[in-house]
């Protein structure tokens, strides 16, 4: 998988069809644009997008493409602009100049159909919904775009061992305990779509472990694509199919490096030196450029 | 359970207590300050009248914040909404906050004939202010994270409001019903002594004054503060239940304080 380059630039947004995102695998390839040709199956598509504050450039042009059903980390060092990529993608935050497809259509589309499952570096709960209905929330609402086969929340919550705290309050678990909890509530929603935003940024080492672990779990045998934004190589290399790695802010993709240990990967996959040989490419891109 | 309700009472009883000493030791002439113990033998004698006179000011003071409080998470919500309807409502609340409303009670009986309506138009008068400040206040300080979580999965506004910005304003909304409710009854209590309805603990006190009465006036006081205390009571009871999820209704870690 390359990174794409610059080739595709010029493209007006007008010639974007309309298509529901539920229809995009059986789409034909005619109402493809032309540059889809080569990735006809990727959910999330960026053409030189580019984000700008003010006079503060926070992504560089910026392009990348990420295939259906595939785990895909994006790592680069604090304040480069991944939180901002991440609500550009979401839907949250209109680009300044270039193209986004999420799932076949623009982000607001996408956002609007509920095809984007969002896991926020803070996990946001609301401290007087029990567990249960925190995992319930973004199913609560706009709910006409509910997906048929929703994931019972509860399952979930068992499966990441909340079963005994269905009806506790948020403050009453650990900080591992709610971003599980946050994590269930993404996962609940059976979106296509699924963008972390560093959730276990604020945890300890050992529950970062865990929630890699869980993690890795849940989305193993399910066709959801993921976006994870870190800055731990490790965990990057550990749940990813493909890294990215981003440069200092403005964010541009200065290496893409695939994983290809094989699934699922056991638990002490750390120990595999093609995990620490990944590892080290990873880190010599993140401080030196292009590898 | 037991201590916490010792506590306030046993304050009562000394703040009382004083009183008493004072007067009897001093020999303070009754129409100057009566004892305790008069006003409250003369309230027991009469208490028919008074639990009846009670009920009546209980009534305006509970529906008029009932409508002062809606009526604040309407206006409050449209000023959380828009900064304009802040800039543009504020002062309009704040002067509704200092003028004496004592002052126009006569021109709302005039408007609104005597009884029940006036009542419940200045309760809820003055009590909304401090709802819709308290609702303002509240709904912004729902947490950005949450809104951005809901926005992602394209929530309405009206979802928003209902599911994150209104129990966001509950902590504060409680804290302003706190304060309300002094307010409600007293100005209950001043509407009531101004229309010639002759309901409530108002024109009791109020003929009381008129004819001199000094015991029943005072049972009126009296009155009106056992009034007040239970109000507090049931409010901080129903706080309880339904903020059982906020820090302050959590006990104490052992030992901090
Ligand atoms: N709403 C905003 N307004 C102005 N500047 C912003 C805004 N959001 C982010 N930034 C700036 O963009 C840069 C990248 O932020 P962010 O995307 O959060 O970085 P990261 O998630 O990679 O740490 C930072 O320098 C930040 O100050
Ligand atoms: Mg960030």
């Amino acid at each position: 998988m390359e990174v794409a380059d610059g080739g595709t630039a010029g493209i007006a947004t007008e010639v974007w069809p309309h298509r529901t995102p539920t229809r995009l695998a059986g789409v034909a390839a005619c109402s493809i644009p032309e540059f889809l040709h080569s990735t006809p199956m990727s959910s999330i598509v960026v053409r030189d997008l580019t984000k700008v504050y003010g006079d503060l450039s926070v992504v560089d042009p910026l392009t990348l493409d990420i295939e259906t059903g595939s785990f895909v980390s994006l790592i680069g060092p604090s304040g480069c602009g991944k939180t901002t990529l991440m609500r550009v993608i979401a839907g949250l935050e209109p680009a300044s100049s270039g193209e986004v497809m999420v799932d076949g259509a623009p982000p607001a589309t996408a956002r609007s159909h509920k095809r984007v499952a969002m896991v926020p570096q803070q996990p946001g709960l609301l401290p007087w919904r029990t567990v249960e209905a925190n995992a319930r929330l973004l199913l609560d609402v706009n709910r006409r775009e509910n997906p048929e086969a929703a994931d019972d929340p509860v399952n979930l919550l068992r499966e990441v061992g909340l079963g005994d705290f269905l009806h506790a309050y948020p403050h009453e678990l650990s900080g591992g305990m709610q971003q599980r909890v946050a994590l269930v509530r993404a996962l609940a929603l059976h979106a296509p779509l699924l963008v972390m935003d560093e959730p276990f940024a604020a945890l300890d080492e050992i529950t970062r472990a865990e929630m890699r672990v869980i993690l890795a779990r849940l989305v193993e045998g399910r066709a959801a694509t993921v976006l994870f934004i870190t800055h731990s190589i490790a965990e990057a290399v550990a749940l990813s199919d493909r890294v990215l790695v981003s440069s200092p802010r403005p964010s541009r993709v200065v290496a893409d490096i695939t994983v290809d240990l094989p699934r699922p990967r056991p638990d002490d996959v750390e120990d595999d030196p093609r995990f620490v040989a990944l590892c080290a490419q990873v880190r010599h891109a993140l401080h030196g450029g292009r590898v | 359970m037991i201590r916490r309700l010792a506590a306030p009472v046993v304050g009562i009883l000394v703040f009382l207590g004083v009183w008493e000493l004072v007067v009897r030791l001093n020999d303070v002439r009754p129409f100057v300050l009566r004892a305790p113990s008069r006003i409250v033998a003369y309230l027991w004698e009469h208490a028919a009248d008074y639990a009846a006179a009670a009920w009546v000011t209980a009534q305006h003071a509970f529906f008029g914040s009932v409508i002062a409080l809606l009526v604040a998470l309407v206006v409050g919500s449209m000023m959380a909404a828009s900064r304009f309807a802040e800039h543009a409502t504020q002062p309009v609340l704040t002067l509704l906050q200092v003028t004496p409303f004592v002052a126009y009670i006569g021109s709302v009986v005039l408007w609104l004939g005597s009884g029940t309506r006036p009542a419940l138009f200045i309760v809820a008068l003055v009590c909304m202010p401090a709802f819709t400040f308290a609702t303002v206040d509240g709904m912004r300080s729902a947490d950005p994270a949450t809104r951005e979580l809901l926005a992602s999965v394209d929530a309405s506004r009206w979802e928003v409001l209902w599911r994150l910005r209104l129990p966001s304003a509950l902590p504060s909304l409680f804290t302003a019903a706190r304060y309300n409710v002094g307010l409600a009854l007293i100005a209950a209590y001043l509407v009531e002594g101004g229309n010639f309805a002759n309901e409530g603990l108002g024109a009791i006190g109020k003929r009381a004054a008129a004819l001199n009465e000094g015991d029943a006036l005072w049972a009126a006081v009296f009155a009106m503060a056992l009034l007040g205390t239970f109000s507090l009571i049931a409010l901080s009871l129903v706080q309880r239940v339904v903020l059982r999820w906020h820090v302050s209704q959590r006990p104490p870690r052992p030992n901090w304080d």
